[in-house]
């Protein structure tokens, strides 16, 4: 028996303690009371203390006291004063009944939480008057220390919280309110800088690691670079080889493991890889110096993706075909001031030669008794003339050699034009009494080309034709096409001698020995050579004996 | 009598051409530079101008684009400048005409008569609405006469070339090859032909013409065909 009653006898003990204005007994696992508001459950399932066999009190709920009765009482009754506990009684009751509002509570903050967090997220970073999102001194701050120390703050409050979780002490509120409210401002902080630096996407750069990562990756590519720089190429390729070959026996020795196998393949495959790139750029490499070899200078190879000697070679080709360039251009510039040159004479020497034709004309046409002075007249008019031939050939041939005409490429009929040329050197043909033999397909043969440079060239050939075509003989037209190459020649017998070679021939200012006295200026022929090739043609002259025969290709 | 005004700094060559054209019957004035030009032109009747362009103080270029100003007068442009776009400019700045030195005064006569006629009879042209009649420009002809006349000058032209200008002129502006052409006049298809209509043509464009080398109305277009052109 345990009881704070001193009286060693069971039965007054008990009959004591009945006696009393307020009691409750658990007796044979039965509630005897005179309390009305308590009922057997309340008292089953509250605690009492029990002097356990380990020496020490402990507490048991009362419905376990199965082997004891126990009788409780007091002499009056505190209980109806005991309004903490009637009120705690109350509370319990409520909750009870209205469990499931701190769910829709937790709900609807958890709500709320995340439209803030929205809202905070779209609008963090902004000032009034400043573009962009604005940072501070804090925001400048390695994102790992800002972290740690708000995490630091963080982890303070939350153990300030913990550890004295079950007292109620003045002191300890207050420490609970700082300890919050530290936690707060420190989870704030670190929020609001969080979402300013994804927002200004500086988030990975403001990390310290990722400093350190980059400074260690600029300096070992320096580094490299540095090495790479100062070593031969077939240096390089001694270290590329046997570092290959380490790297592959060391990968293989470790076949068992698997994933060395993978990373074996892998390896490999990036050799391989790199490799073909190489190849790709030598390719490139070689192919602009073939451009350069043909002649073609408007190249220039993009060096950025290029590495170690490549990259010296790619920048040595564009200096190479740059200063090639700019030659042409220069030479080209110069043959246009030629042709300026040229230009501008040759108007300078049309205005005393028009008063030289008119006054001769004019002179012709006066009665002269003398046949002398007349056969001069004739000899100043024919030469005045070949002079204005000569001036007039001289521009064109200068213009033509330096590529200064405006070309007007379309389709044409070169059948038509062959037969239109015809009519046009009918009477001259027959006043030489040469007769025309023109083979022509029966299909249309067509080309591309400036119709009236076309007929320059023609016109040139034809008139030569009528110049130097030796009388009563025949010329022979023929046209062909064959592997989509048309082919035009034009054959005639020289009535002079052709002591020259065709190269000589096409050279401006050379003709065929003697007719250098008679008509013409000679620029016939490289008038029309240059013509032909401007319109994309091939222009050649064949001489073979007497006979003269020009091949354009098309 | 017409009045011509020659302006070039040259004064030979102004001289020259005062002997052709007086002896064709028109009255010369002679300027050798563009102001005392321009200061003729507004005291005098002027009927046409014969202008250099490569002249000191003020070049021809910007005479004739101040007599331009308030003057519709034919004004050929006289100069050694013979490139294409010489050309093209001058008559863009308001020239009637462009003739490069040195100049055939053959030439030179007949553009000063064909533009003096067309300045003075503009618009008085007879028997428009005659369906047997076509015109381009000064050149018409008649097919029921088979007259054609080339600034009121008649050019004697054969049957065969009649036709083939008749059938050009009915289709002016279009560009017809010689096998089309044989086949329209001809009502037949021509083999070998080819080169006797280019000599046809070639005939037609000497007679109507006045620098058959520069046609103005029976353009050639080398290779691809022959075509009348379309002139109001």
């Amino acid at each position: 028996m345990f009881t704070n009653i001193k009286s060693n006898n069971y039965q007054e003990v008990k009959d004591n303690m009945n006696n009393q204005n307020i009691y409750w007994n658990f007796v044979n696992g039965k509630i005897e009371t005179n309390l009305t508001y308590i009922n057997e459950d309340n008292i089953k399932y509250n605690y009492a203390y029990r002097n356990s066999s380990y020496g020490s009190n402990h507490l048991q709920k009362v419905k376990e006291f199965g082997d004891y009765d126990i009788y409780s009482s007091y002499e009056e009754d505190k209980t109806a004063q005991a309004t903490n506990f009637l009120f705690n009684k109350n509370m319990y009751d409520f909750m009870l009944q209205h469990k499931q509002l701190p769910i829709y509570s937790c709900l609807m903050s958890l709500v709320l939480l995340v439209i803030i967090a929205i809202y905070l997220f779209w609008a963090i970073g902004y000032k009034q008057d400043e573009e962009g999102i604005s940072l501070n001194a804090m925001d400048q701050i390695p994102y790992e220390i800002i972290s740690m120390i708000c995490f630091s703050f963080l982890a303070i409050a939350l153990s300030i919280i913990t550890n004295f979780f079950d007292m109620y002490h003045y002191v300890v509120v207050t420490l609970y309110m700082i300890a919050y409210l530290i936690g707060y401002i420190a989870c704030a902080l670190w929020g609001v800088t969080t979402i300013k630096r994804i927002k200004a996407k500086t988030f990975w750069k403001s990390f310290l690691s990722y400093k350190i990562i980059r400074w260690f990756y600029h300096k070992t590519k320096k580094c490299i670079s540095e090495i790479d720089r100062k070593t031969s190429s077939s240096k390089k390729v001694f270290w590329y080889y046997w570092g290959f070959v380490v790297i592959s026996i060391v990968l293989a020795s470790m076949i068992g493991t698997g994933i060395s196998l993978i990373l074996l393949g892998v390896f490999w495959l990036w050799v391989f890889y790199r490799l073909r790139k190489y190849n790709r750029q030598q390719d490139e490499i070689k192919e602009a110096l073939q451009k350069i070899y043909e002649g073609k200078t408007d190249i220039y190879l993009d060096n950025q993706e290029l590495e170690g000697i490549l990259k010296e070679m790619a920048v040595y080709i564009n200096d190479i075909a740059g200063g090639f360039s700019n030659a042409i251009e220069e030479s080209l510039k110069s043959e246009r001031l030629k042709t300026e040159l040229i230009t501008n004479v040759s108007h300078d020497i049309k205005t005393p030669l028009t008063s030289i034709i008119n006054y001769v004309d004019l002179l012709k046409k006066e009665e002269i008794p003398n046949e002398k002075i007349k056969e001069y007249i004739e000899i100043l008019d024919k030469k005045s003339y070949r002079l204005k031939k000569l001036t007039e050939d001289l521009v064109e041939a200068s213009k033509v050699s330096s590529g200064n005409v405006k070309l007007n490429i379309e389709e044409i009929n070169l059948k038509e034009l062959i037969h239109q040329s015809i009519g046009e050197f009918k009477d001259r043909l027959e006043e030489k009494n040469l007769k025309i033999e023109a083979s022509m397909p029966e299909e249309e043969i067509k080309i591309k080309a400036d119709n009236r440079y076309m007929y320059r060239v023609i016109e040139n050939l034809f008139s030569n034709v009528t110049k130097y075509a030796l009388d009563g003989s025949r010329v022979y037209i023929d046209m062909k096409r064959e592997k989509g190459k048309t082919e035009i020649s034009i054959k005639n017998i020289s009535k002079d001698k052709l002591n020259i070679s065709s190269d000589e021939l096409m050279q401006r200012f050379v003709r065929g020995d003697k007719s250098r006295y008679t008509e013409g200026s000679g620029l016939g022929l490289s008038i029309a050579k240059s013509l032909t090739e401007l319109q994309g043609g091939e222009f050649t002259i064949h001489i073979d004996g007497d006979l003269f025969k020009v091949v354009m290709k098309w | 009598m017409y009045n011509v005004l020659v302006v070039d700094d040259d004064k030979e060559i102004v001289g020259a051409i005062e002997i052709y054209l007086k002896k064709e019957g028109y009255n010369i004035l002679k300027a050798y530079n563009g102001n005392q030009a321009l200061k003729i032109v507004q005291e005098n009747e002027i009927h046409l101008l014969i202008l250099d362009i490569m002249m000191p103080e003020k070049d021809g270029i910007e005479t004739l684009e101040e007599i331009r100003e308030n003057k519709s007068i034919p004004v050929i442009l006289l100069s050694a400048k013979s490139e294409d776009y010489d050309k093209i400019g001058g008559l863009n700045s308001g020239a009637d005409d462009y003739i490069t030195k040195p100049f055939n005064p053959l030439e030179l006569i007949a553009r000063v008569n064909s533009n003096l006629r067309r300045y003075v009879s503009l618009g008085s042209l007879e028997n428009k609405n005659n369906s047997k009649i076509y015109q381009t420009g000064e050149l018409v002809i008649n097919d029921e006469t088979k007259i054609a006349t080339v600034d009121g000058k008649k050019v004697k032209l054969t049957a065969t070339e009649f036709n083939i200008l008749k059938f050009l002129l009915e289709n002016k502006g279009k560009v017809y090859s010689i096998p089309e052409i044989y086949e329209n006049v001809w009502r037949e298809e021509g083999f070998g032909a080819e080169n006797i209509i280019a000599v046809h043509i070639r005939h037609i464009r000497e007679k109507i013409e006045i620098n058959p080398k520069e046609p103005k109305y029976l353009k050639v277009i080398w290779g691809v065909g022959y075509k009348i052109e379309n002139i109001n």
